[in-house]
């Protein structure tokens, strides 16, 4: 069932590893069609919320949904299967397996079997579909991780550092390329970038010790400093 | 060395690494994939060479008692892998140690129970002998490796040809990266575990004709497919299949040489690959996923 015309919505999530409390009290919406960015420093717990989301993490309490179905308490692979795709900050990509094995591994997922959006986005795939992904560059793992996790046309997509450690022109190219996954999905993106946050961002949550502190309108108007108190 | 002990001893050798291979195959899935330490594979061996002794009694086929063996060791696997293991695979890799320890104990008893603490032995499928260069070896012994060699060749095609095996390959690699993905991992579980009781089955089975086949059996092969397992390194079959290779040729020619280094012999040659390479030959970092 529609939940209030939005794409995700987190209420009142908290999170723990053992004793240690991590996440307090999150709220956040994101509506369809948005590019969402979370910033803050290292260690706020913007990763613990991407993964808590994922359903890699069990919250203490809280709520997170999709399209007004629940996905607390379901296991990572339904979350994934309920159309929330998690692209991880490590840029671990299968290294044993070729670019089009781990393409395939998408496939499997998601029983779709068309690549095209994913060579539209990434045409240098196309060239590196029989190359061991352990031997890709960074931005080339980066572009495998994004193409491989928007199989299956998700929902959402949780983001995590993909400009980290990229060159430049690669960070442009993804620049791009979020636009117009947005055309399809809405983005959660944690990002240190920040031209980049303000430049495709329609709203940009700061998080400062495991809380949400601000909720900072993006468009046009959205400058690096409006964000850089939170970094 | 005379080629009168030599080609029986290298045959020897390569039979038992066959034994040794089809055993450490499931527990090196199993680590690689689950990040577990599954002793209960010793179980599955001595119940795939009862089932083989039992049914060659009453069928009068060996082959047959094999397969047996295999559907029950993969049946068993399937039952100990639904009740208890997908409790614990979360937890501490001692855990799954110490629990799958408990799990071959109690089989041992159940077998015990089932088939008495006397050694059953079981007739050779083929007697026959083949001369190589002037040296009468069982036929037995070379099927023995091929079908070995086979099940090598299977897993391989397996896990680089099957859209399963490359999930269980990226799994080795990094199992939350694929259940991210959407992909049921515990059935991928399920499947390697499955998989890996069959295997264990077949090297009891076609062990049996052997030994003699004993309630024991599991724990005496222990000290062994560990080696083979840690050589290799956990996590990967070409290390599985190097070191069953080297364990075996080095108890046999070792044997051969002087008595006490066939027992010996392995455990120098393991603290030695250890000190230089302390993940095994082809092994990654022991951690917990």
């Amino acid at each position: 069932m529609p939940d209030s015309g939005h794409s995700l919505v987190v209420g009142g999530l908290n999170v723990a590893y053992g004793e240690s409390k991590v996440l307090f009290d999150v709220d956040f919406t994101v509506d369809p069609h948005q590019i969402v960015a979370c910033v803050g420093r290292n260690g706020v717990g913007k990763t613990t919320l991407l993964r808590s989301i994922a359903g890699f993490l069990k919250p203490l309490s809280g709520t997170v949904t999709v399209d007004g179905v629940n996905l607390l308490g379901q296991r990572p692979y339904d979350v994934a299967r309920m159309g929330v795709k998690y692209v991880p900050q490590d840029k671990k990509v299968f290294s044993d397996l070729t670019v089009r094995e781990n393409l395939e591994l998408g496939s499997y997922a998601t029983k779709d079997y068309n690549w095209d959006r994913v060579l539209e986005y990434f045409p240098k795939l196309k060239e590196l579909m029989h190359r061991k992904a352990g031997f890709l560059s960074g931005g080339e793992r980066q572009m495998l991780m994004i193409g491989r996790a928007t199989l299956g046309s998700p929902k959402v997509m949780l983001i995590d550092e993909p400009t980290e450690g990229l060159a430049p022109s690669i960070v442009t190219h993804l620049k791009y390329v979020f636009s117009e996954l947005s055309k399809h999905a809405a983005l959660v993106i944690v990002e240190q970038n920040l031209p980049l946050v303000c430049s495709i961002s329609n709203k940009v949550y700061a998080m400062r010790d495991g809380r949400i502190v601000a909720e900072i309108p993006g468009g046009a108007s959205l400058k690096p400093a409006d964000c850089e108190p939170y970094l | 060395m005379d080629t009168q002990l030599l080609i029986p001893g290298i045959i020897f050798g390569l039979s038992m690494a066959s034994v040794y291979f089809l055993m450490s195959i499931g527990l090196s899935l199993c680590f690689g994939l689950m990040r577990i330490i599954s002793l209960d594979q010793l179980l599955y061996y001595s119940i795939g060479a009862y089932l083989t002794y039992t049914v060659s009694v009453y069928t009068g086929s060996v082959w047959l008692g094999a397969l047996a063996g295999v559907a029950a060791g993969g049946i068993t696997a399937l039952a100990v892998e639904r009740l208890i293991f997908r409790r614990i695979y979360e937890r501490e890799l001692t855990f799954s140690m110490i629990t799958s320890f408990g799990i071959l104990i109690g089989g041992i008893g159940v077998i015990k129970a089932i088939w008495g603490v006397v050694p059953r032995p079981v007739r050779m499928p083929t007697p026959e002998l083949i001369s190589i260069v002037g040296t009468e070896v069982p036929v037995y012994r070379l099927m023995v490796v091929a079908i070995a060699a086979l099940v090598y060749i299977g897993i391989w095609l397996f896990l680089n040809k099957t859209i399963t095996g490359k999930a269980i390959r990226a799994g080795i690699e990094d199992v939350e990266h694929v259940e991210g993905l959407g992909i049921n991992v515990s059935r991928l579980f399920t499947i390697t575990f499955v998989i890996a009781g069959a295997l264990s089955g077949l090297a009891g089975g076609l062990h049996a004709p052997l030994i003699m086949v004993d309630p024991n059996m599991g724990l005496e092969v222990l000290a062994f497919v560990f080696m083979v397992v840690i050589i290799g390194g956990l996590g990967s079959i070409k290390g599985t299949l190097v070191s069953s290779l080297i364990v075996g040729q080095v108890v046999s020619i070792g044997s051969l040489i002087y008595a006490p280094l066939a027992l010996m012999a392995p455990f120098a040659i393991m603290l030695l690959i250890l000190l230089v390479k302390p993940t095994g030959l082809y092994g990654s970092t022991l951690v917990k996923k």
